[in-house]
């Protein structure tokens, strides 16, 4: 066991490494300056943008770029090209913003997904599945901002109430707690509803698959023959076994954590991650995208251990 | 089961947990209507966030838009683009002008003269009232005072720079014995003193001084170069162009410091420092120095004649208190970083701005929202609003929506968006023509793009008056040229390039090229055939592209289409000038100054005059114009330079667009007429498109008021 996570953890810094390599590669290679020297401003003389090209390092070779680049990171001292402000505070900063999306998120996600899955599967074949079927490839095909779109306008048409942003805008003069508690949990309504729909259809479509594939099991089988209850037969003997696979997934949502959802959060206001991120891109903004890219590296990389680890646990036939 | 009663209840319960939220959340309705301070605050929605609040810092507009409010300047520009007082409530333009006494040049009537025969003779020359060319009469009268600086010796230490030294720096020392030289002060900038003055000194007085013969280097340098130091060294004239700014007394800054003199010095100097990698940089760097004459009157002195300068004058004005080196040092020892590498920056002011602007910064949450309160001491008086604020909100639909409801008062509106909000009562809205335009630029070096006929032939091919119906909605006019249309710096007596496709085969004919048996033009065997690009993402440009495509085959030109992503549009074909046409446009600023874009000597890789237009006339007149301070003169080489421009067609010129605005009806300007009585009136774009430009004096009142000229 500790021998596994040893060489789990060398492989995985290897793995990093080479990770940060080729992004930072990328990121240099890939077409578009940062913002700051854009030369198609003409108050931009050549010598202002050799000025920010040295102060960004531009100026020196890309192996040299890369050692600053990573001295300031684990020094915690990169900053944002865009404002000087700490690259480190401002993802703290949106991955508590993003935190409570994707918590909600999640949960919808989990716990709408067993139920519907698990009926589909005892169902299999009758219009509760094939409705929940057409339902969930419906949600997978349709664009996920247009989906947000008609939510909205349905919502603020209907009800006249804001939607967007992460509070109601002005709401912190003399609310009370609960109020301004509320408040906020309405705003994640729609966001975390929608970044969860997706989910809801790929997950519940798994459940129903995996319930399917335990339910042919010889004991299954052995236990309808005990004279077991359907429900013992269901709740108890099936889902359990049908649930390992599941355990795995959940390290492997974690990288989900920082990345976010562009769309969502930019649809929604919401000032999150995701969001940061994809401005950064459109800036050019090396530091930032950089640091994203290597964190949700590590995250990726954390996520597939955690999978591991759990799958041990929970696997008693499993031995490293 | 209970396993099942969970897997059921959960959801459910999380449902309703979360539906509930809606009860406690204020409708739209008890934001606007039942929030009677709603009424004192205008909320301005944008799709991006500001970066820093430093008006040295920042060139983008969301950051702009905040600093205009926070920030003042010494001077803005009025609803006729002419220059107005702010923190400065007059200035002057004057000019220091010197040069050499050139002993070796005989002067007609006096021969060769000393420094004083000079200066006598110019003084002399001023009394007489019957001078013969009236030109040297007015340069004479412009001086107002003449004196004779002694010459002086002294040393100088040049490094020297350039692949031939290699990575060794190497250092020469030049001692220079500088003749005599006349200053001479003028009341105005005049930028042909020097020629008008040959007239009396003789016509090679000025050209025949040789800097290099007082030079002596060490080690010795060949001739051109020093002869090239001598012209920065030596010159045989200068024209020192210099501004004086009285300010206005009593203006404080929101913290209640007194905005003084030092101030203004102190941007200046926070601009040219390279620590602080301003990308004004370049607005300043003719500045030769900044002296202040006492608190409330400072004086900027020129390097040379650049007269776009005044208009950097309306730079928001940071307090020197809170950023100069003592502030900064003591802030960088809080942080516990090394003041040696701290600057401005990274100081927390870029966060928490304090200028001297009618709104004080009150609150910023990145990505979210910045709130500026108005500020009670502002010198011209209490803005109507309470607040400004200032909301990101990054998606154009839900902006819309938050609009219709009334939590926010602007938005970036859409061309389609105003006609469909324009019939709508509730909401008054604005249009006007913008600052930018776009144009199809030829690349001028490659064949067959070298002559005129073809490049005005190709563009009397297409039919701009249908671009502009049909791809803008009529959210454009046609433009003829580089200059801003609202200006006077425009010249309107110049017709736009007719659509006329046969016109353009007659042309084309003449410049030789004719159709071949398939309907090709074809010249010594070749088809006219060549490359468009633009860049991806524009559906304006792409519509265009289409267009002019299909408008050119039809004369029979083989033209090719390609669209490109924008940094590889930017720097792979624009920088290198690989390109045969392309579809772009330009943002223009106020100040006619062309010499980037069109100028010669810009015309090199990564310069901005990429289609390679060289016309030794316009050359001359993009100087012209950057050189002179007087207006009227300035609006006539204008003029000239557009002609030349629209004869030579290096670019078609297609349109420019509009810029469109809506604002909730029952926003109106609100006054004290002379009896103190209250008056409302309807907000009014001004001449060039400014309809903020009254913004302090808006405010929202409940009910929309109807105005007598409404009918």
């Amino acid at each position: 066991m500790l021998s596994f996570i040893g060489r789990s953890v060398v492989q995985k810094i290897i793995t990093l490494f080479f990770v940060s390599i080729v992004s930072f590669l990328i990121i240099h290679i890939a077409p578009g300056k940062p913002s700051q020297v854009d030369p198609m401003n003409p108050k931009f003389t050549p010598e202002v943008v050799e000025r920010f090209r040295k102060e960004f390092h531009l100026d020196k070779p890309l192996h040299v770029q890369y050692l600053y680049f990573y001295k300031d990171l684990f020094t915690g001292e990169t900053v944002s090209w865009k404002d000087n402000q700490s690259v480190l505070k401002k993802i703290w900063e949106r991955f508590l913003n993003s935190l409570p999306l994707f918590i909600v998120g999640t949960i919808i996600t989990w716990t709408l997904s067993f139920p519907i899955g698990i009926r589909s599967a005892i169902f299999r074949g009758q219009f509760y599945d094939r409705s929940a079927t057409f339902l969930s490839y419906l949600l997978i095909s349709i664009p996920g901002f247009f989906f947000a779109y008609v939510l909205i306008i349905f919502v603020v048409n209907q009800f006249h109430v804001p939607v967007i942003g992460m509070e109601t805008f002005g709401i912190g003069d003399g609310a009370s707690l609960p109020h301004i508690f509320m408040d906020r949990i309405w705003h994640l309504l729609l966001p975390s509803v929608l970044g969860a729909t997706g989910g809801i259809a790929v997950l519940s479509r798994y459940v129903r698959s995996q319930m399917l594939e335990v339910e042919g099991q010889d004991y299954i089988r052995t236990a309808r023959a005990k004279g077991l209850s359907p429900e013992q037969v269901h709740y108890r003997h099936a889902l359990r076994n049908a649930l390992l696979p599941f355990v795995t997934m959940f390290g492997l949502i974690l990288p989900g954590l920082i990345g976010g959802s562009v769309i969502i959060e930019s649809i929604f206001s919401w000032p999150g991650m995701g969001r940061m991120a994809y401005e950064a891109i459109l800036a050019r903004d090396y530091p930032v995208i950089l640091t994203v890219n290597f964190v949700s590296a590590i995250l990726v990389l954390a996520g597939t251990f955690i999978s591991d680890l759990l799958y041990l646990i929970v696997d008693p036939r499993i031995r490293l | 089961m209970t396993i099942r009663r969970v897997l059921i209840f959960a959801p459910m319960l999380l449902i309703l947990v979360l539906l509930q939220s809606y009860f406690w959340v204020p409708t739209y309705e008890e934001q606007t209507k039942g929030n009677p301070e709603r009424l004192n605050e205008y909320i301005a929605g944008s799709i991006g966030d500001a970066s820093l609040l430093n008006p040295i810092l920042t060139a983008d507009s969301a950051s702009s838009s905040i600093e205009n409010m926070v920030f003042e300047g010494l001077i803005d520009r009025d609803e006729q683009l002419r220059f107005r007082g702010r923190l400065a409530t007059s200035w002057e333009v004057l000019e220091e002008a010197f040069f050499y006494v050139n002993k070796s040049s005989g002067i007609p009537g006096l021969g060769k003269a000393g420094p004083q025969d000079v200066a006598d003779l110019l003084r002399e020359a001023k009394k007489k009232k019957n001078t013969t060319d009236p030109r040297l009469k007015n340069s004479l009268d412009y001086i107002t005072a003449i004196s004779v600086i002694p010459p002086r010796n002294y040393l100088v230490t040049k490094q020297i720079k350039g692949p031939d030294t290699g990575e060794q720096k190497k250092y020469i020392k030049i001692s220079i014995a500088a003749p005599a030289r006349i200053k001479l002060a003028l009341d105005r900038v005049d930028q042909d003193l020097f020629q008008n003055l040959s007239l009396l000194l003789g016509e090679d007085y000025f050209a025949s001084f040789h800097g290099e013969n007082y030079l002596s280097a060490d080690p010795a340098l060949e001739k051109e170069r020093l002869a090239k130091y001598a012209g920065e060294l030596l010159p045989a004239v200068e024209h020192n162009p210099v501004l004086m700014f009285h300010l206005r007394p009593g203006v404080k800054f929101h913290d209640g410091h007194l905005f003084d003199a030092y101030d203004v010095k102190f941007t200046y100097e926070s601009i040219m420092n390279p620590k602080n990698l301003s990308p004004r940089i370049a607005d300043y760097e003719p500045v030769k120095f900044v002296s202040v004459i006492d608190p409330l009157t400072i004086k900027i002195i020129y390097k040379r004649l650049y007269s776009p300068a005044i208009g950097t004058w309306g730079m928001g004005i940071l307090p020197e208190h809170l950023l100069n080196s003592q502030a900064l040092t003591k802030e960088a020892q809080r942080l516990g970083k090394d003041p040696n590498t701290f600057s401005m920056r990274q100081s927390s002011f870029n966060r928490n701005p304090i200028g001297c602007g009618p709104f004080r910064f009150q609150e910023w949450k990145s990505d979210q929202y910045i709130i500026l309160d108005r500020f009670d001491g502002y010198w011209e008086g209490l803005p109507n609003y309470k607040k400004y604020v200032f909301r990101v909100i990054p998606d154009r639909l839900t902006q819309e929506m938050e609009f219709y409801a009334g939590t926010i008062d602007s938005y970036d509106v859409q061309p389609h968006q105003v006609k469909r909000l324009e019939k709508d009562q509730r909401f008054q809205s604005f249009s006007g023509t913008a600052f930018g335009y776009t144009y199809i630029g030829y690349n001028i070096r490659r064949k067959p793009f070298d002559d005129p006929r073809v490049r005005r032939a190709l563009g009397m091919a297409i039919d701009v008056d249908k671009i502009i119906n049909y791809v803008l909605y009529d959210q454009g006019e046609r433009i003829t040229g580089p200059f801003v249309k609202q200006t006077d710096y425009y010249n309107n007596n110049i017709k736009p390039v007719p659509y006329d496709p046969k016109g353009a085969l007659t042309l084309l004919e003449a410049a030789g090229w004719k159709r071949n048996k398939e309907g090709w033009l074809t010249k010594d065997g070749n088809k006219f055939q060549f490359t468009l690009i633009t860049n991806n993402g524009n559906d304006l440009r792409k519509a265009i592209l289409a267009i002019a495509q299909d408008s050119w085959k039809q004369i029979g030109i083989n033209v090719h289409t390609d669209l490109l992503e924008w940094s590889v549009f930017i720097q792979e074909r624009v920088n290198k000038a690989d390109f045969d046409a392309l579809i772009l446009g330009w943002q223009m600023g106020i100040e006619p100054d062309l010499y980037q874009i069109w100028h010669s000597s810009q015309t090199n890789p990564y310069q901005l005059n990429f289609v390679g237009f060289k016309n030794k006339e316009a050359d001359d007149l993009i100087i012209k114009i950057r050189q002179e301070y007087d207006h009227n003169r300035q609006v006539e080489y204008c003029h000239r330079l557009h002609e030349i421009i629209v004869r030579e067609q290096p670019y078609t010129f297609l349109y420019v667009g509009k810029w469109t605005a809506v604002l909730d009806k029952r926003i109106v300007i609100k006054t004290l007429d002379d009896a103190e009585q209250i008056v409302y009136e309807k907000i009014k774009p001004t001449k060039t498109g400014n309809y903020s430009f009254y913004f302090n004096k808006w405010i929202k009142l409940p009910k929309a008021p109807s105005f007598m000229d409404e009918g």
